[in-house]
């Protein structure tokens, strides 16, 4: 009953549900992004076994946060991931948003960083999704610029079939991960939550 | 096992032991891509021996060439002289360990999860598969979880297990003979010899028949699997780089009751994280194979299932006593020759020995890191009940929900057996019947719970009696096994990682624990038109709700409830909610899947003439006692009809599955073995109970009984006056190894036929209620016979059990009908 008032609800405010995948090297700062989304906190992270999963709510928009662990030797799980979960499925078409973290002082890893991005965006369940790339511990002297990430992962060029977009963030602070959101949440085509 | 391949095959063979290697993988060999096609397409490919259909049972003797062996050899095991001796469930001299590895894998901040240490040394197989087994999703969230997994031998390793099989036998038979000699380096001289034995020799020589036929059985389904127990935990801890350490340690055994070794676990792992080194592997192990189960007797399998049935605290505790007596016997004979008490100063010896205060359960000890660890272990293991679980949890976790708000299945013939509003856990055991691909999910639950959940679900399918459930099971795992796991035809999973909700392509049914509901995937394969179906609608009493008619929640008031299934339930949650316990629980379940078997056996006759899983019809409808027919009774023809149309699409899905065609050759097997066979008990003793007879048939039945107990006994002692004290010491003597082919009447083969009586009444059944009615019956002989056929049970260790649990009123009769007997008789 009560679930039916908020379908309801949602058809009328026109609220939309979008199933998110976040991936990166390990230490990039995904959980501790998921879970400033989630509670608009600062937690402190362990390194994720597995996964994590979040429904998070903003403006409007429910995002169902996956944030898989990064370590190389799970990095081959990730398509288990997007194949299991953002494939079309209950009428819902297609993928519909990759978050790619950074770690944006990481200079060292940044071309580990392109070549797992390449594989990810470039697989075919990945071909309508939206990209969004977080250029993360922007708070660290050093730290690489947006410009800088997009030029150092080739953006252009790797994903260029994909609406992407690189924004500055500081996940212990808040610094542009819901501006990330909104940006997704603007971006995406699909049909309200039935 | 590589060590004693390599003594075996000497230098020449260096380059196979590498090969000889056993490899395990968590998923079972035997899968090819085909097999998801043909899943539901019956009788080939589906058990890894060929199916037994119909055969004729010459046939299927000589595909055992084992128990033809075993019975030629017969007699020459008979002529061993004197008492045989009861043997141990777990020899002291076992070359069998209790734990075969220890393994410790962590979560590598950089490589993710990667083993650590493995003792006693390297498990082959897929390392990282195993490692992230053991680093089960969301490890991180929690401080601490459990769980379970099996491993699977690869095929190729199934000859080698054979043969290393073959080659221990030939060691415990040298140390016996070692050990007579007196000779403690005979060993390694003698490992040359017996090498040219072909396998016949070996059986032959070998007097422990009963080890034989049950390592026999393990191999019907192919090696038996090695169970994995594994507790993981997290520290945080700020002093190490991102903040928290997670390490597994697991234990690799043979055994099924594996929740015994969680204390050690627990004391070993944090131990671990003070010494992370092997030798903390080592010392566990150590620990653990020093576990003494010496003195726990071994049960025959007639004698296991009344100990499971039974509550009785000290049931066969005549057996556990004997044993106590043979190993002071033993002692004393060792301390009475100096030589061979220097020989090895014995550490399982405490002494003194007590029975134990429950014969059910075993307890030992662990001595580990000098703390004595408490250990129990059941006497009587049921098949495929794997750790603990709990049925009780399990239904209610999916009654709760179904019970306050019911919402319909999506109908599928096999499933929804009783329309859109059957009860979930009917749905689930016909899932699991029908070899559907089940999985618990259970997010943001620790891992524990979904294994045990699937435990659960195997235990409630199987009821002690199907098997091949267990072996495709996986407690747990997780989304990166999904490739594995989708060629595997028929599967019951754990997963905590909600993506395999979204995926309904990958499962037919998935039980949802957070919320207790269960759906029926709309991708599931429809069920197959079969001659059965057909039989059935051409006699137009196809009432099954599933096919098309839907009955609605109406239905549920019990007016339409072919299957019984309604009122099984209904009458299972008011006994967990009266608090009847979880051996109550699995007793009712047991007997509901008993029933099933054997209406499918009833289906089958009815539908094709015959039936795989009725063997020796043409035995029992000889009549040899009297009395003749076999089978399921029912009241009479018209509510037959209406159970085995019933129940049509189930049997028929159930026909094709790997559960079937183990459980007939499992009936074929115990065929051979069973004491008494011209006479169905069960049957007999169900028309006592269900029908309506005249006198003169109920006459029949009660004699026919008394006939086959004291027929089975010497013939003489069948005349004599009974012996009251020596009859139970006497049958303790005796071996649990019966003769198999010629059937001698024998004081064992009473022992056996009493005990064959007993399965077929357990308390759950009216105990001995029914037989103790013939004590009122008005013809005098049969009242004799009755009393002469309870003497004989009050006699016999098991029976006396039973007898003390019939009430008042039938034993005054017994007492009254036995003054009688000697006033007319004497």
């Amino acid at each position: 009953m009560g679930a039916s008032i908020s379908k309801m609800m949602n058809k009328i405010f026109g609220s939309k549900e979008m199933r998110l995948l976040m991936l990166g090297l390990d230490a990039a700062g995904k959980t501790t992004i998921l879970y400033k989304l989630k509670l608009d906190q600062d937690v402190t992270t362990i390194p994720t076994v597995g996964f994590n999963v979040e429904t998070v709510t903003y403006k409007n928009t429910k995002f169902n946060v996956w944030d898989v662990g990064g370590q190389d030797k799970i990095r081959p799980l990730w398509r288990h991931y997007f194949s299991g979960m953002l494939g079309a499925h209950n009428s819902v078409p297609g993928t519909q948003g990759l978050i790619f973290v950074i770690d944006s002082n990481d200079r060292d890893r940044i071309d580990e960083a392109r070549t797992e991005l390449t594989r990810i965006i470039q697989d075919r369940e990945m071909k309508d999704a939206l990209l969004l790339v977080f250029a993360n511990k922007q708070d660290l002297q050093g730290a690489m610029r947006p410009k800088e990430v997009s030029d150092k992962l080739q953006l252009e060029k790797i994903a260029k079939d994909h609406v992407w977009k690189v924004e500055p963030s500081c996940a212990t602070t808040g610094e542009g991960i819901f501006e990330g959101l909104a940006w997704l949440s603007n971006n995406v085509k699909l049909p309200a939550a039935k | 096992m590589a060590e004693v391949m390599a003594q075996r095959n000497g230098s020449a063979a260096g380059q196979a032991i590498l090969q000889r290697q056993t490899s395990f993988s968590s998923f079972p060999p035997s899968r090819s891509p085909s097999s998801i096609s043909t899943r539901n397409d019956n009788k080939k490919g589906r058990s890894p021996q060929p199916p037994m259909l119909r055969e004729d049972e010459v046939s299927l003797y000589s595909s055992h060439p084992h128990s033809r062996n075993s019975s030629l050899s017969a007699p020459r095991a008979t002529k061993s002289k004197g008492p045989r001796k009861l043997r141990s469930q777990y020899p002291a001299d076992s070359v069998e360990n209790h734990v075969e590895y220890i393994l410790v894998a962590s979560f590598d901040i950089d490589r993710g999860s990667v083993m650590e240490h493995q003792y006693p040394g390297p498990i082959s197989g897929d390392e990282t598969m195993l490692a992230e087994l053991m680093l089960p999703d969301q490890a991180h969230v929690r401080s601490q979880d459990w769980t379970i997994f099996f491993l699977h031998k690869d095929t190729s390793a199934e000859d080698e297990e054979k043969e290393a099989r073959r080659e221990r036998r030939r060691k415990r038979r040298r140390r016996k003979e070692g050990l007579e000699d007196d000779d403690a380096t005979a060993g390694a001289e003698e490992d040359g010899k017996g090498e040219d034995n072909d396998e016949e020799t070996d059986e032959t020589d070998d007097d422990d028949l009963d080890d034989e036929s049950e390592e026999e059985e393990d191999d019907i389904d192919g090696p038996p699997l090695v169970y994995v127990l594994n507790l993981v935990n997290t520290k945080q801890d700020n002093t190490v780089k991102r903040g928290a350490i997670v390490k597994a340690m697991a234990v690799c055994t043979r055994h099924s009751f594996l929740h015994i070794y969680k204390p050690l676990l627990l004391l070993a792992l944090e131990e671990y994280f003070r010494a992370p080194i092997i030798e903390t592997l080592a010392s566990l192990y150590n620990a653990v194979n020093a576990m003494d189960l010496s003195l726990m007797p071994k049960l025959s399998i007639l004698e296991g299932f009344i100990l499971q049935a039974s509550d009785a605290k000290d049931m066969f505790i005549e057996k556990f006593d004997q044993m106590i007596q043979q190993r002071m016997a033993e002692d004393a004979e060792r301390d009475s020759l100096p030589s061979a008490a220097s020989s090895g100063s014995d550490p399982r010896r405490p002494g003194n020995y007590a029975p134990p205060r429950d014969t059910h359960e075993f307890e030992s000890r662990v001595n580990y890191n000098g703390i004595p660890v408490p250990i129990k272990v059941p006497t009587a293991l049921s098949a495929e009940t794997v750790g603990d679980f709990s049925l009780i949890k399990l239904i209610q976790t999916f009654s709760a929900p179904h019970s306050q708000q019911p919402q319909p299945f999506a109908l599928h013939p096999h499933l929804t057996t009783s329309g859109a509003y059957t009860h979930p856990i009917i749905v689930l055991v016909n899932a699991l019947l029908t070899q559907k691909r089940i999985i618990f999910l259970g997010h943001n639950r620790p891992s524990s719970e979904v294994a045990e959940a699937v435990l659960g679900a195997c235990a409630l399918a199987s009821g002690g009696l199907l098997r091949g459930i267990v072996r495709h099971a996986f407690p747990y795992t997780d989304l990166t096994k999904i490739d594995d796991l989708l060629k595997v035809p028929g599967f019951i999973a754990g997963v905590t990682n909600p993506a395999f909700s979204h995926k309904p392509e990958w499962w037919d049914l998935l039980c949802d624990l957070p919320t207790g509901r269960m759906k029926i995937s709309h991708r599931i394969e429809g069920a197959p038109v079969t001659e059965g179906l057909l039989y059935f609608q051409q006699q137009g009493s196809l009432l099954n709700g599933a096919n098309g008619a839907t009955p609605g929640p109406d239905s549920k008031s019990g007016a339409a409830d072919p299957t019984g299934d309604t009122q099984f339930m209904d009458g299972l949650l008011q006994s967990i909610a009266n608090r009847h316990g979880e051996n109550a629980i699995r007793a009712k379940w047991r007997s509901w899947i008993l029933k099933f078997t054997r209406i499918a056996a009833a289906f089958e006759e009815t539908v094709y003439g015959a039936s795989a899983l009725y063997i020796g019809s043409h035995e029992t409808e000889v009549g040899a006692y009297g009395v003749s027919g076999h089978g399921f009774v029912w009241p009479d023809e018209a509510s037959r009809m209406r159970e085995l149309a019933a129940n049509v699409h189930r049997v028929e899905g159930w026909r094709s599955t790997r559960s079937y065609y183990s459980f007939v050759q499992d009936l074929a097997r115990r065929w051979t073995k069973r004491p008494v066979r011209g006479i169905d008990l069960h049957h007999q003793h169900d028309r006592l109970r269900c029908l309506r007879l005249t006198h003169e048939q109920s006459a029949a039945i009660y004699l026919a009984f008394a006939r086959a107990v004291e027929e089975a006994g010497e013939p003489s002692s069948s005349t004599s006056d009974v012996d009251l004290g020596s009859a139970v010491e006497r049958s303790l003597t005796l071996s649990n190894d019966p003769d198999l082919q010629q059937r001698q009447p024998s004081e064992q083969l009473q022992y056996d036929t009493i005990l064959q009586l007993l399965t077929v009444i357990p308390e759950s059944n009216g105990g001995l209620f029914y037989i103790s009615l013939g004590l009122f019956h008005p013809r005098q002989d049969v009242r004799v016979a009755v009393v002469k056929l309870l003497e004989r049970i009050v006699d016999h260790p098991a029976g006396r059990h039973f007898w003390a649990t019939l009430g008042r009123f039938a034993k005054l009769a017994f007492f009254r009908v036995k003054r009688e007997e000697v006033g007319h008789g004497r």
